[in-house]
């Protein structure tokens, strides 16, 4: 059984970057990475961009690190292998292959898994999902010949491809189980401006609606609502949320929720054992809660620190994340923990008759995160507040009032 | 960056392709800073920011490294950083 003083489970932005930080610190230890895909990292945020989807950039910008990258840091690259039990006694790994590895420490960045669509018809060929780079390669092909797309969902998967689709010259029908998009992340308000933007390109919204069955023989025709209308189609894209396949893990001893449990230097409860990325729910000190956030930036910083305190460093990790989305000409920004959890306070502003809506989302004095419709420009503003812990409690109204600057808050 | 490489002579920021994702902003924080739109800018000696192209000379922090500019240009998601050496050709980061 071959041994390394750094295991990593996990091949994208969060496993290499702390195998890259661990190589920084530690010339000698071997490391290893274990990933489920078979390539070498790529760009997983790059996937559902214009630019690489409808092949107007080369498909080789996908990659990240040259082939090479890996043998220059001496780090193995074990690729198209899942891990599938951590030994609860020994520090050892076993893979889907039979094989075994063990390990001085072990970093647990595997990312999440799309959830699977459940409905009768499902597994037909045309139903497609997007998680990995063969993923997208599949809809790419498809989209040469398809001309009817539904998309099921209504998030980040489904705000990007439903552009996608259109770029691509499709017509597209978004099914929605809510009751508008983006529900319950973004408010009613916020949510209405992105649909607006959708029909403003043709896509056709259908609101608290479920797919009964997925129809035709071997290939997907169409879909049968549970109200009894049909939706003729013959591509269809899940986007219906992700799970954390942490099974293995759990077995070996190491504490579990939605994901892996760390605390604030994204150790887990087991010595040896740290978590990492989109699959790491991690005490988070400025929240003051556990969370878990599934952006790159997180991911990386994520792998940087965990990278670290594997090689024998102690560092918190503190950060505020921030991403945004683009899509039929509006931007949408999120910072920090948007959603409105039972306790959270609410702050609504903007112009939504303009376009421009926000949500704040409180905790008890300070603002924890928001999601802005084409009011980007705030987003750093917010993201300071929150860092800062700034008490906002008595300022509620100039929160409401579009027209207030947010960065005086900064002030002292 | 290894003797023999070349070394870095121009920036720029593709802001078509820019996702306000902000990893060159912690990656360089003297360099790179999201604009009022939320899109990656390079910061400048008079306090001029914008996506560039720009000499490296002429960047607020001209004695950055090197290999920072290169960490910062690998950090982008969406590979948005664009580096060129002496000669006009892109740096592959």
């Amino acid at each position: 059984m071959r041994t390394y003083r750094y295991l990593v489970i996990g091949g994208g932005i969060a496993g290499t970057t702390a195998a890259e930080s661990i190589r920084q610190a530690d010339p000698d230890g071997s490391i290893a990475i274990v990933s489920e895909e078979p390539h070498r990292l790529y760009s997983r945020v790059m996937l559902s961009k214009p630019g690489f989807f409808l092949g107007q950039i080369p498909f080789e910008r996908i990659w990240l690190r040259k082939e090479a990258w890996y043998a220059e840091k001496k780090i193995d690259f074990i690729g198209g292998r899942t891990a599938v039990r951590l030994d609860p006694k020994e520090d050892k790994v076993l893979l889907d292959d039979g094989s075994t590895l063990g390990f001085e420490k072990l970093l647990v960045a595997t990312g999440t898994c799309a959830r699977k669509w459940g409905v009768p018809g499902a597994q037909k060929s045309g139903v497609h999902y997007l998680r990995t780079l063969d993923d997208v390669k599949g809809v790419m092909q498809a989209v040469k010949s398809a001309k009817h797309a539904v998309v099921i969902g209504g998030g980040f998967i489904s705000f990007e491809m439903c552009e996608m689709f259109r770029l691509a010259g499709l017509d597209v029908t978004v099914i929605l189980r809510e009751k508008y998009f983006w529900e319950p992340l973004l408010d009613e308000e916020s949510g209405r401006i992105v649909e607006k933007a959708f029909e403003a390109h043709s896509v056709k919204v259908v609101r608290s609606a479920e797919v009964a069955e997925v129809l035709g023989d071997k290939d997907v025709a169409g879909v049968l609502l549970k109200d009894g209308s049909q939706i003729p189609c013959d591509i269809i894209l899940a986007g219906i949320g992700i799970f954390c396949a942490s099974d293995w893990v759990q077995q070996g001893g190491v504490e579990i929720s939605r994901g892996v449990l760390a605390n604030e230097f994204l150790e887990t409860n087991r010595p040896g054992i740290w978590a990492a990325g989109d699959a790491a729910e991690y005490f988070d000190i400025i929240l003051g809660e556990r969370t878990m956030t599934a952006t790159w930036l997180n991911a990386q910083m994520q792998g940087k620190v965990a990278g670290l305190n594997m090689a024998g460093k102690k560092q918190p990790f503190r950060l505020v994340s921030a991403m945004s989305a683009q899509a039929f000409g509006i931007d949408v920004s999120f910072v920090g923990d948007a959603m409105p959890r039972p306790g959270r306070g609410t702050v609504l502003r903007g112009e939504p008759e303009k376009g421009s809506h926000a949500r704040l989302v409180l905790k008890e004095e300070g603002i924890v995160g928001a999601v802005l419709v084409n009011r980007g420009s705030e987003a750093g503003a917010v993201a300071k507040v929150i860092e800062k812990n700034v008490d906002v409690s008595a300022r509620l109204a100039e929160l409401a009032d579009s027209g207030f600057d947010l960065t005086s808050l900064l002030k002292p | 960056m290894s003797e023999g490489e070349k070394k870095i002579k121009k920036i720029s920021v593709d802001r078509n392709l820019c996702i306000s994702a902000g990893p060159c902003v912690f990656a360089a924080d003297s360099v790179f800073v999201l604009d009022a739109e939320r899109k990656a800018v390079l910061k400048q000696k008079g306090g001029k920011a914008d996506s560039g192209p720009v000499e490296k000379e002429a960047l607020e922090d001209s004695a950055v490294s090197d290999d920072v500019l290169i960490a910062a240009a690998q950090s982008c998601p969406v590979r948005a950083i664009l580096l060129y050496d002496e000669d006009g050709a892109q740096i592959n980061a």
